[in-house]
C-alpha cells in the first residue's frame, strides 16, 4: 500500500474508534475467540492477549512461534502453534501444555465440553474428558479443518478428497463415514441444526452436503478463496467471505438449492476476508481486505454501519463478547480495535 | 512499495538422492550471513537438520479442479507458506527441499495457482543439485532426474572433485541438451556462494530478457523418444499476435503435459513493446516489457523444454505465426 494518509484533509474516525481502544501491535492477529465477556486473541509472535472491559489487556507469552489456531474450552482457550505445542490457557493466565509434536505444527484445534481435539499433519488427536492419553484418528492426507456438531457427538475432519465424520457407537467404538468430493477441503462446519455440512475449498467455491441423504452441491461464483464463513442465528443463512460483497446463502426451509444468495455490498469494492455473526441476530460483521469492518443486517442491506475505517491491512479476526456489549477486531498488521458497541 | 508487502522469495531445491541437498541446506542454515531463512524439508530427508526455522512437510500433491489436467499443486506448501507469513519476524527467503524423486512442477505451479501464496511470496528459482559422478546413469534410469534438470534455473554440478575433467564435460553437455537455460555451477560439497543460489529472481519476466540461452546444435537421432530435450526458434520477421495466441494457446492446452518449461521474447507486428513470457506446463506468465532497445535488432525467440517435442510440429507452427 502506498496510500499517504496525509493526502486526505482529515480521516474521520468512526464513533467506535473514538470510543474504543486502538492498538498497533505490529504482529499479525491470527485468531480470536470470546470467553464470556472477555476476548482472547492469538498473535504471530506466540503471544495471547486477553481483553476484558474496564481493564488493561493482559499479555501472555504462550508459544515460541505463530499461534495457528484457537478454540474456546469452557473458561479456557486451546491454542496450537507452529512450535508444535498444543496448550490450554486459562483466563487468569495459567498455561498448561497438553502435548507437543516437536517440529510438526498443530494446525487445528477444537473443543466440546471437556473433549479436546487437535490435528497435526494427517492425524487428529482426541482427548476424552479428563483423559491423559489421546486417541489417534488417522487420515490419508493432511487435515484442513475440524468441527464438532452442535451437540458434540460428531466430529467432522476435512482433508483432501472430502470430509470424514467420526462418531462413537453405542459400544464406545469409533466409526467413520466419508463424504467424498475431489479437491482440497479447508475450513469445515456443521450447520447449527445439524442438517448440513459445509467446507471451503482450495478453489473459489464452497461444498455442502445435506446429511440426511448425502446430497451434495456447490456454492460458487466467488472471486477469491472463501477463507471465512459462518452460520447465522438458527441456520437461517450461511454468510461467506471471498467476494466484494458478503454473500449470504439462505439455509431455511429446503436449503439454498435453486435459490439466490443475498449479497451485501460495501463501499470501496474490497474483498470481504472475515465474517463473524452477531449472536442471535440476522446480522453479521464483515471484515475487508483493507482493514475496514462493517455491521450489516442481512435482510435489510440499507442497514449497514461502519465499525472501523480502513487500516490498509486484511482483517483476520473479529470476536464479540458473550453479552454482545463489546467487539474485538484485528488485522494482519496487528492493528486492533477493542470497543463497546452501544452508545453509553 | 512498503516493506510489509514485500513478497518473500522462495527457492525450490531439487536433486536426486545423495546429490548433496542436505549439505547445501546445512550451509544455508549455519553460515554467518545475517539473514533469516526458513527451510521446508520433507520427511524423507537424507539426515536430520535441527533448527527452529526448519519445517517438516509431507509432500502432498493434488490436482486442482480447474479443468487444467496437468495442474497439480503442493497442498502442504500452501498451508505452510501461509503459516510462515503470519510470523512476527520477516523472513529474507524460504527454501523448499523436495524429495529425490519429486517432480518440481507441482511446486512451481503452486505459485501460479494460489492467490494468497502469490500475493505474499514469489517463486525465486529452481535450484537442482546434481551428482557429477552419477548424473548420467540417473538420467538414463529415472525420468525424475531428467525432469529436475529440465526445470532447473541453476544446476549445481556437485562432487566434481570425484570426476575426471573430460567426464565433467560429458555431463555438462548432457545437461545442456536437456536445459540450455540453466546456469551450471561446478562445485565440491555444494560450495557455491549463496548469492548465486538465492534471490536470483529467475522467474521474473524481466530476468528472461537478460538470460541468453546456450544454443546448442542438437541432433536428436540417438535419443530415446521420451527423452527430455529442448528446442529453440528465432525469427526476424515480426509475428502476428492473433495467429501466435491461437497456436500457442492450443499448443499448451493439448501438449502442456509434455511441455515442461517455455520462455520467450516476442516481436509482434504493429506493436512497439517487447512481449515476454515464461511458463510451467500449461500455466503461463506474460506481459509487455517496455519498448525494444534502440540499438538492438527486433527479433522473436522462443524456447521449449520437454518430452516428445519432435512430434508437435513446433517449427511449422511457429513459422505460420509470421506476419508475412
Amino acid at each position: 500500500m502506498t496510500t499517504d494518509l496525509n493526502q486526505f484533509p482529515e480521516l474521520d474516525k468512526t464513533k467506535f474508534e473514538q470510543r474504543g481502544i486502538q492498538l498497533e501491535i505490529g504482529v499479525p492477529v491470527t485468531c480470536a475467540v470470546s470467553i464470556g465477556n472477555n476476548i482472547a486473541a492469538g498473535f504471530g509472535d506466540g503471544t495471547v492477549r486477553i481483553f476484558s472491559s474496564g481493564e488493561k489487556h493482559k499479555t501472555l507469552k504462550a508459544h515460541k512461534g505463530v499461534i495457528l489456531c484457537m478454540s474456546k474450552d469452557g473458561d479456557s482457550i486451546l491454542t496450537g502453534g507452529d512450535d508444535g505445542y498444543f496448550l490450554k490457557i486459562s483466563l487468569n493466565g495459567e498455561i498448561n501444555e497438553i502435548t507437543n509434536f516437536g517440529s510438526r505444527w498443530v494446525d487445528h484445534v477444537a473443543a466440546y465440553n471437556g473433549k479436546l481435539v487437535c490435528s497435526s499433519g494427517k492425524v487428529v488427536y482426541y482427548w476424552d474428558k479428563n483423559k491423559k492419553e489421546p486417541k489417534s484418528l488417522n487420515h490419508d492426507s493432511t487435515i484442513g479443518g475440524l468441527a464438532f456438531d452442535a451437540k458434540g457427538r460428531r466430529l467432522a475432519v476435512s482433508r483432501y478428497g472430502g470430509v470424514t465424520i467420526w462418531k462413537k457407537d453405542y459400544s464406545n467404538k469409533w466409526k467413520s463415514t466419508k463424504l467424498d468430493w475431489k479437491g482440497s477441503h479447508n475450513k469445515v462446519s456443521f450447520s447449527p441444526d445439524g442438517k448440513y455440512l459445509v467446507t471451503s475449498m482450495q478453489e473459489n467455491v464452497l461444498r455442502c452436503w445435506r446429511l440426511k441423504d448425502k446430497l451434495d452441491f456447490a456454492m460458487s461464483g466467488y472471486g477469491s478463496k472463501v477463507k471465512s464463513f459462518a452460520f447465522i442465528s438458527d441456520t437461517s443463512y450461511l454468510a461467506t467471505s471471498g467476494a466484494i460483497d458478503a454473500i449470504c446463502w439462505p439455509f431455511d426451509g429446503e436449503g439454498p438449492m435453486g435459490r439466490k444468495p443475498i449479497c451485501l455490498p460495501y463501499i470501496g469494492n474490497k474483498q470481504v476476508t472475515f465474517i463473524e455473526p452477531f449472536p442471535d441476530e440476522k446480522a453479521i460483521f464483515a471484515g475487508l481486505s483493507d482493514g475496514s469492518v462493517f455491521l450489516s443486517q442481512i435482510e435489510n442491506e440499507n442497514n449497514t454501519i461502519i465499525i472501523r475505517s480502513f487500516t490498509g491491512s486484511e482483517v483476520s479476526a473479529i470476536a464479540m463478547t458473550h453479552d454482545k456489549s463489546s467487539i474485538f477486531i484485528g488485522d494482519m498488521n496487528g492493528n486492533i480495535l477493542w470497543t463497546s458497541i452501544w452508545d453509553q | 512499495m512498503e516493506e510489509t508487502n514485500r513478497q518473500v522469495p522462495v527457492t525450490v531445491l531439487t536433486g536426486f538422492l545423495g546429490a548433496g541437498k542436505t549439505t547445501l541446506l546445512n550451509r544455508i542454515l549455519t553460515e554467518q550471513h545475517g539473514k533469516k531463512y526458513a527451510v521446508i524439508v520433507n520427511e524423507f530427508g537424507e539426515q536430520g537438520i535441527d533448527n527452529d526455522l526448519v519445517v517438516d512437510a509431507d509432500e502432498e500433491v493434488f490436482e486442482m479442479n480447474n479443468g487444467c489436467i496437468c495442474c497439480t499443486v503442493r497442498g502442504d506448501l500452501i498451508r505452510i507458506l501461509s503459516g510462515l507469513m503470519k510470523r512476527a519476524d520477516k523472513l529474507d527467503a524460504i527454501i523448499v527441499e523436495t524429495t529425490g524423486l519429486a517432480d518440481p512442477a507441482p511446486v512451481a505451479q503452486t505459485f501460479f495457482v494460489d492467490q494468497d501464496v502469490a500475493n505474499k511470496t514469489k517463486l525465486d528459482a529452481i535450484v537442482t543439485v546434481a551428482d557429477a559422478v552419477h548424473l548420467s546413469s540417473q538420467i538414463e534410469d529415472h525420468h525424475e532426474a531428467e525432469e529436475q534438470i529440465a526445470f532447473g534455473d541453476v544446476i549445481l554440478l556437485n562432487k566434481i572433485d570425484l570426476v575426471k575433467d573430460e567426464n565433467i564435460e560429458v555431463v555438462t553437455n548432457r545437461i545442456r541438451k536437456i536445459n540450455p537455460f540453466a546456469k551450471i555451477i561446478k562445485t565440491t560439497k555444494c560450495g557455491a556462494p549463496l548469492k548465486e543460489i538465492l534471490n536470483l529472481d529467475a522467474f521474473s519476466l524481466k530476468r528472461i530478457l537478460e538470460v541468453e540461452p546456450d544454443f546448442l546444435e542438437s541432433d536428436h537421432d540417438h535419443e530415446h523418444d521420451d527423452d527430455v530435450t529442448s528446442l529453440s526458434f528465432v525469427s526476424n520477421t515480426p509475428l502476428d499476435m492473433e495467429k501466435f495466441q491461437n497456436w500457442f494457446g492450443k499448443l499448451l492446452q493439448t501438449k502442456g503435459q509434455d511441455i515442461m518449461r517455455t520462455k520467450g521474447i516476442l516481436d509482434f507486428k504493429d506493436e512497439n513493446d517487447r512481449y515476454v513470457f515464461q511458463g510451467v506446463h500449461m500455466l503461463m506468465d506474460a506481459s509487455p516489457m517496455g519498448k525494444w532497445p534502440e540499438n538492438k535488432e527486433r527479433s522473436s525467440r522462443l524456447v521449449f523444454i520437454g518430452r516428445n517435442l519432435d512430434t508437435m510440429n513446433l517449427k511449422e507452427g511457429f513459422e505460420a505465426c509470421k506476419s508475412e
